[in-house]
């Protein structure tokens, strides 16, 4: 049995194109078949998760079973019912497979824990959203099998975009008519093509050919003031490049599969890299997480805090919020110290964004404005990510502390 | 008092600049709102008006400029 | 409709159309010269891209570079190393590595496939390290990473029906890396068989052939490591310009002495202190190897697939057995007494095949500076390998005479005891 990596070697493209052709037929003459859909991603799901990863497969159907109770118990309790108590504790028991996944490495050593698939967190995501927008009453017709389709779409169910329910259900449930769902066909040929070029040849150039060199020249470079070198700084950049290609390239096949199927998943990067401050770089980069964080995380937050007026000026409440969301972001990511001091560090730059913009905004007059500067800006912010990036490659962990 | 100007009002205090000029420009591409700021709103819609918006409601598109934000409201008030 | 269909999709189908034409045709696409910078930066890459191709040890073995099969040995360039010794005293032949940490004979078979016509009626050194006769035999995960799709491919459209390639096939099917294609493992069931492909099959390997020779064509140059290359040029600047043994040897001797001290093996410091000194501390390794055994290894039927493969091709080799260091043998308790029987056992299987060119420098753990580290040669050891080496490749040889046997695939001779070698032979 063969598992493969998703959008991994052309053999994958292929049987995609062939898996989707009858649904893309289906589809331009106005029908959706639920069973042939199913049966697709069922497919994908085996080659994904089959094989020699049979494990991950275990793994991700109880993980599902698990989820799927949690959020149809909740759906039905929320019927007739509102508790806050309840709902924190269904919100945390949703939540506890991918805590115990992100910190088992940190306390065994390294050893990934088996409750582990690729793509759980994403998939957590998913149902903690579900669930929340239950309690808030703007999710009401909670549906088994929707879930599950929404759950296990697998065009992105290894590494998002995170779809929300209602978004998804909704198109989902209908048919593009005919000009539309062209349209759609034509953005997703030229996602699938522009993805190829982000993945195969640019991430492959920065991160396959160049990125060992320069950690190679970068270890060999230590000694100096904090063991920085021209070549750590070049790793910089080129991991910078590398990471949005990689994972730039793999959402625009993500959302191109998507969009052949006649689901317009949302995007999840929109050109990062011009922009002018690290509030507007959340807007542009890993869109669906980062709005999945404002939405669950940041504005619920700062909801309770000023409801409950625990800070008295909705300065602190913004800026405390804000290095709360990044901390957990950072956590998220995995339980070590540079993906921690990477949230700690968005926080922070968030913070003094902030307070930039509203020093800016009471001096108008006084603070120039003009296509220097914007450039400046946009130069600055790029930088600024990059070294954050610098943090979260890990690579200071093995320059500092690799004997 | 009718919400409309309650709205305005309400956002004009929030964001310091005068919104009623420009109604149908996006607050949020301007930078004149941001998320913080829209939590404010909610809260202020919740405390003046009586009106609950909760978050999951709050789907930025739907609220980017103040005409959108008065008929949000007035449809659920 | 048909016509928006059409512009979706047209640039899509002929793109697929022209990149399935050039990579299936079995037309060279002028890829064919490789520059002699390219050929030498290769030729001591050790990349495994290298190994696992096809095009530049083509060109590189055509323009006189002579394969040197081995495995991690390879990498410990000093000044005494074959490929610093034969460019600083422009000898007629430049040593073409083969082999890197984790290859064994397996894999140098897989190797040879596709260097047919630069093996046959030539000269080739093969090292031959007793580690790899472990009872285990080649790791699966080593072999996968050096597994080449191209070479297996490009045996299995010459292969033929006899006991060598019917074991080659079967011991392929033992690896994961055989599963890495559908098609290709159904073809080497059939070959474990004794069975003949089916037409479809032929015609499955063939273009997948072209189409891995292709890619091997076009992307195999890209990325050449340069690093061993600037190594080699580095040490050749360290020796004097004429050519003298004993001078060497002496410079040998100091090197080594310049570069070990730190601790008792003799070991080069910067290998002992790189990971080793932290697990001596630890006293985990005394006597560690006291229970090793190199003579029982399904490793003695690869080896003999390699040997098979030679005779095949009437291809001259010398043979290199290499010591172990011996104040580390002594202290990791590693038997002598099974070392000396190794020593017989693939003595035995060589010469009663005869492949008598052998240079067995099995008893010269001892000498000083000797080897680099704990098993592989260095200084006054390489410099001892090419004593030999050199002359055998420059000179002219006699045309040697090869008789080999199946027995070396049985089960049998894989466990035989080396002390039970002259009831052994007397029995066959």
């Amino acid at each position: 049995m063969l598992t493969f990596e998703p959008y991994g070697n052309p053999t994958y493209f292929a049987l995609l194109g062939v898996a989707l052709l009858p649904l893309m037929i289906g589809l331009l003459y106005g029908k959706r078949s639920r069973l042939y859909e199913t049966l697709v991603s069922i497919f994908f799901l085996v080659l994904t998760f089959g094989g020699s990863k049979w494990t991950q497969g275990v793994a991700l159907i109880i993980y599902i079973l698990y989820e799927v109770v949690l959020t149809w118990g909740y759906a039905v309790y929320r019927r007739n019912h509102n508790s806050g108590p309840l709902f924190y504790l269904m919100v945390i028991l949703a939540i506890a497979p991918l805590t115990i996944v992100k910190v088992t490495p940190a306390v065994e050593n390294g050893q990934a824990s088996l409750i582990g698939f690729l793509g759980v967190s994403y998939l957590t995501f998913r149902a903690v959203q579900t669930m929340m927008e239950t309690r808030d009453g703007t999710l009401k017709n909670y549906n088994i099998m929707t879930f599950l389709q929404f759950m296990l779409f697998f065009p992105t169910i290894s590494s998002g975009p995170i779809d929300r329910y209602r978004r998804f259900e909704a198109d989902y449930r209908s048919v593009p008519d005919r000009d539309k769902y062209l349209g759609m066909l034509q953005k997703g040929i030229r996602y699938l093509f522009v993805g190829f070029m982000y993945k195969f040849i640019l991430a492959y150039y920065f991160g396959t050919i160049l990125m060992p060199k320069l950690q190679l020249m970068a270890m060999h470079s230590r000694g100096g003031f904090l063991d920085i070198s021209w070549p750590l700084i070049g790793y910089m950049y080129c991991y910078s490049a590398d990471l949005f290609f990689d994972f730039a390239g793999y959402s625009l096949f993500a959302v191109g599969t998507s969009y052949i199927m006649g689901i317009a998943t949302p995007m999840n990067f929109n050109q990062p890299w011009r922009s002018p401050n690290i509030k507007d770089f959340w807007n542009r980069w890993h869109i669906t997480l980062s709005f999945w964080f404002r939405d669950f995380i940041y504005m619920r937050l700062v909801f309770w805090f000023m409801k409950h007026k625990v800070f008295k000026k909705p300065t602190t409440t913004a800026n405390v919020t804000y290095i709360i969301n990044m901390l957990i972001m950072g956590f998220w990511h995995g339980v070590t110290w540079y993906y921690i001091t990477y949230g700690l560090f968005h926080g922070v730059a968030l913070v003094v964004n902030d307070t930039w913009l509203r020093y800016k905004k009471k001096h108008r007059q006084s603070i120039p404005h003009n296509k220097f500067t914007q450039v400046f800006a946009i130069f600055l912010t790029a930088n600024l990510v990059c070294f954050s990036f610098l943090i979260f490659s890990g690579i200071l962990d093995k320059i500092w502390f690799l004997k | 008092m009718d919400i409309k100007a309650t709205v305005l009002d309400i956002l004009n205090d929030l964001t310091g600049n005068d919104v009623s000029g420009a109604m149908d420009d996006n607050l949020f591409d301007s930078g004149i709102m941001d998320s913080m700021a829209s939590v404010q709103l909610l809260l202020s819609l919740q405390s003046e008006l009586g009106v609950n918006v909760p978050v999951s409601e709050f789907e930025r598109s739907e609220w980017d400029t103040p005409n959108k934000i008065i008929a949000k409201v007035e449809a659920l008030a | 409709m048909a016509k928006r269909l059409l512009r979706i999709f047209g640039p899509l189908i002929l793109a697929a159309i022209l990149v399935f034409a050039v990579l299936a045709s079995p037309v060279t696409f002028g890829f064919k010269h490789i520059s002699t910078t390219r050929e030498r930066q290769a030729a001591v890459s050790l990349s495994p891209n290298v190994l696992r191709g096809k095009h530049i040890k083509e060109a590189a073995l055509s323009d006189g570079y002579v394969p040197f099969f081995g495995s991690s040995e390879w990498s410990r360039i000093d000044p005494m190393h074959p490929s610093v010794l034969a460019q600083k005293y422009h000898r007629d032949y430049r040593p073409f590595l083969l082999g890197a940490r984790g290859t064994q004979s397996l894999t140098q078979f897989f190797v040879m496939q596709n260097i047919q016509g630069e093996l046959r009626n030539k000269k080739a050194v093969f090292f031959v390290s007793p580690q790899w006769f472990v009872k285990g035999g080649t790791r699966k995960d080593a072999f996968g990473f050096y597994y080449s799709q191209l070479q297996t491919a490009e045996w299995l459209t010459h292969y033929r029906h006899d006991a060598i390639d019917q074991y080659a096939a079967k011991r392929l099917l033992q690896m994961p890396a055989a599963k890495s294609d559908h098609f290709i493992y159904a073809a080497l069931q059939r070959v474990a068989a004794g069975k003949s492909l089916t037409k479809d099959q032929r015609f499955y390997l063939q273009t997948r052939k072209n189409m891995l020779t292709q890619e091997d064509q076009f992307f195999s140059g890209i990325n050449l490591p340069s690093q061993n290359l600037s190594r080699v040029n580095r040490q050749a600047k360290k020796l004097p310009t004429q050519y003298s043994y004993s001078a060497l040897d002496r410079l040998g001797g100091q090197l080594g002495k310049q570069a070990t001290g730190n601790n008792p093996f003799q070991i080069s410091d910067k290998f002992y202190n790189h990971g080793l000194k932290q697990e001596i501390k630890t006293g985990n390794l005394k006597d560690f190897q006291k229970n090793l055994s190199y003579l029982q290894s399904p490793e003695y039927s690869d080896f003999q697939l390699c040997l098979d493969q030679f005779a095949r091709l009437h291809t001259d080799v010398l043979f290199i057995i290499p010591p172990i260091n011996q104040r580390w043998q002594k202290y990791t308790g590693l038997s002598e007494t099974m070392l000396k029987q190794f020593d017989q056992k693939i003595h035995y299987q060589l010469q009663s095949q005869g492949f008598n060119n052998i240079v067995d420098l099995s008893d010269k753990g001892n000498v000083p500076y000797f080897m680099t580290d704990t098993i592989h040669p260095g200084w006054r050891g390489w410099l001892a390998i090419d004593k030999r080496v050199d002359p055998f490749l420059t000179k002219k040889q006699a045309q040697p005479r090869y008789h080999t046997s199946d027995k070396f695939y049985e089960k049998q001779w894989q466990q035989l005891e080396p002390s039970q070698l002259s009831q052994y032979e007397n029995n066959k």
